[in-house]
């Protein structure tokens, strides 16, 4: 007896639970063809359209198969240039300087060395120089960040006089050579402040100012970034924040950077990058500063002193082998962060909505 | 006595609101007037007269002619007449800025729409075309692009051989087109020569067009689709009007980082007489290269936009 209801009850259930599954189809067995019936079958079928339209069919067709193998002959292709200096790089920087004059070496040494690394990490003075040049990045791009955000974000959603002309002043920015700007700078630098009694040249100052003041490196570029993200950003959301009275910096702080984190780290990371690869600021207001940029810049010089003593005693073409090693060591950092952060690099500026403007 | 804070509250909303925006903008003005208005001011300035550095000041003095008038262009006629390299250099310039521009815009879109098609390995693909973009700034570039040209295994020289101009030139022949002058041959071994410097410097290019492809909205992709365009039709009738106020952003782009550009041989020359003293015709020969370029992309702008479609027209 037991049983028996126990059954009704599980079948019930069932049934029950069927009712709401979604109907599935009976199923038919397809019939299998074979490869030569699937021809067949193909051939009959375009053989029944007009000839224009088989004719675009085959087209198709043809394209179909050929189009993705030409594409990866592209991608690939294209590619192996793009990676071709790296492959150069680290093919030449293992190798000894005698390989470089054996002409049966094209891509891999003969004898294997960490000799030209290690030579070239204290050329350069390698782990100060990384620390100093990290310390001045990360200072100066977080200052810079904040500061373009600020400017962007005045432009993007507040409506005030003259403001066309104060952002033809942003185009302005980005626009103008920063070498045309040099000279003017350095002499503000040189004599800054009441009566030029201070000299600022050669202090990170003429680092950190401009970058205060968003007109750091490329900051026009990223004031226009900035500027677009906040304009893509829903108004209600600053609305709420001001009803509940929030001020404007506060519902900039509060509500419009948590909305926006993807944006500030694309922009930080881009000012890394740029502030790394910098050596034409370095170069002129702040020589005596150990960047990775200037260091690698006067790679051979220094070579020449350091590693043989004052006398010339490589070829160019055996200088390669340091020069290379020293270019790997100094972008291998960013490489690195390219690699882990690859994705906030690209999506961050094509979701920031260039497109939009 | 008004009250300020009162004053302020009694301000419209709107009103109120815009005087928030100057209070946004104030650390940028500041800066912006300091580090890039007066110096574009002062470096114009300088560009008319004598300038030469004394103890703790310029010595700003005008040029005078025999006559005793003022020349006040003798820097910039200086730039194109006298100076031996400045003349060639712009012009080389402009010209491989004319080649590279049009190869550029069309490389760069053919590269966006195809890492914005669907593959296996897009991501890893993607990742490849935009590392230019985080080297191609750095002195690294310009030690690369150096070494390379110096060691044996020049990359130039060697992908060039694949296009062998020779070979186009024999293709004529063979056609029966004698003598195709030697312009067309040399245009073709700059293109090249060059695909490793052009292939290095798209990144930010197929990033913005990349980015404008993703925004064709899925609408006018179903259209095509239902009406059987063909990927021929789709890229000309759909593609190409959405991507083409990019078109413009990348030309624009693509001419401004040319100056910052480590192998801009016209900025290392004016940098060379910089370093020479000699800043009154330094900021000339940097003002007329700088007026050319925009003027040029004022020109190019003007006939472009007639042929630019914006969507929300």
């Amino acid at each position: 007896m037991a049983g028996t209801s126990i059954k009704n009850t599980l079948a019930d259930v069932f049934a029950g639970i069927r009712m709401y599954l979604p109907e599935t189809e009976p199923r038919v067995k397809e019939k299998h063809f074979t490869r030569a019936e699937l021809r067949e079958r193909y051939h009959k079928r375009l053989s029944l359209l007009p000839k224009k339209e088989r004719r675009a069919l085959q087209v198709k067709h043809y394209a179909a198969y050929a189009w993705p193998i030409l594409r990866a002959l592209i991608v690939i292709g294209l590619c192996f240039i793009i990676l071709y200096p790296l492959i150069f790089m680290i093919s030449t920087a293992f190798r000894t300087r005698a390989d470089m004059n054996d002409p049966t070496i094209l891509w891999i040494p003969k004898n294997f060395t960490f000799q030209n690394v290690r030579d070239v990490v204290r050329t350069m003075d390698y782990w100060n120089t990384f620390r100093t040049t990290t310390f001045l990045n990360i200072g100066c791009s977080i200052v810079q960040v904040l500061s373009c955000a600020l400017t962007g974000y005045g432009f993007a959603r507040f409506k005030f006089k003259g403001q066309k002309i104060l952002f033809f002043i942003v185009i302005l920015q980005i626009l103008v050579p920063p070498q045309i700007l040099t000279l003017p700078q350095f002499k503000f630098f040189r004599y800054f402040g009441p009566g030029g009694a201070i000299n600022l040249i050669n202090s990170p100052l003429t680092m950190y100012l401009p970058a205060i003041s968003a007109n750091g490196i490329r900051a026009g570029l990223f004031i226009f970034l900035f500027r677009q993200a906040f304009k893509g950003l829903p108004k209600e959301l600053e609305d709420a924040a001001y009803l509940d009275g929030c001020s404007p910096l506060k519902t900039f702080v509060q509500v419009m950077i948590p909305n926006a984190t993807s944006v500030f780290l694309t922009v930080f990371l881009f000012s890394i990058v740029w502030y790394w690869n910098d050596y034409y600021v370095s170069t002129t207001f702040f020589t005596n500063n150990a960047t990775m940029a200037l260091k690698l810049k006067n790679l051979a010089p220094s070579l020449e002193q350091i590693i043989f003593g004052g006398t010339v005693s490589a070829s160019p073409r055996e200088l390669i082998v340091w020069l290379e090693a020293g270019c790997l060591v100094a972008i291998l950092p960013i490489l690195i962060l390219y690699v882990a952060l690859q994705k906030y690099f690209t999506e961050g500026i094509a979701r920031s909505g260039l497109t939009g403007m | 006595m008004r009250n300020p804070i009162n004053s302020l509250k009694n301000m419209s909303y709107e009103r109120r609101k815009g005087f928030y925006g100057y209070g946004f903008l104030i650390l940028w003005f500041v800066g912006a007037i300091l580090f890039l208005i007066i110096p574009i001011a002062e470096s114009f300035y300088y560009s008319f007269f004598d300038v030469a550095p004394e103890v703790g000041y310029m010595k700003i003095s005008p040029i005078m002619r025999a006559d005793g008038t003022v020349n006040y262009f003798k820097n910039f006629t200086d730039a194109f007449g006298v100076d031996p390299y400045f003349r060639q250099l712009l012009v080389d310039a402009l010209r491989n800025m004319a080649i590279k521009l049009p190869v550029i815009v069309v490389f760069s879109l053919f590269v966006a729409i195809v890492i914005n098609q669907k593959f296996r390995g897009r991501t890893f693909a993607r990742a490849i075309f935009f590392m230019p973009v985080i080297i191609a700034t750095g002195p690294v570039y310009a030690i690369i692009t150096g070494d390379l040209s110096t060691s044996g295994n020049s990359s130039a020289e060697q992908f060039s051989t694949m296009f062998e101009a020779d070979m186009v030139d024999q293709l004529l022949e063979f056609i029966g087109i004698y003598g195709f002058g030697t312009q067309f041959t040399e245009l073709l071994t700059t293109l090249t020569s060059d695909i490793l410097n052009l292939v290095w410097n798209c990144g930010i290019q197929i990033i913005i067009f990349l980015s404008a492809l993703q925004g064709i909205p899925v609408s006018a992709k179903e259209v095509g689709q239902i009406e059987g365009a063909t990927g021929w039709e789709f890229f000309w009738k759909v593609t190409l009007p959405y991507v083409s106020p990019m078109i413009l952003v990348n030309i624009v782009y693509t001419a401004i980082d040319s100056f910052i550009d480590p192998t801009n041989e016209v900025m290392a020359r004016i940098l060379a007489i910089q370093s020479d003293w000699r800043y009154g015709m330094a900021s000339a020969m940097a003002w007329s290269y700088c007026g050319i370029v925009l003027i040029a992309l004022g020109i190019i702008f003007a006939i472009m936009n007639k042929f630019i479609w914006y969507e929300n027209e």
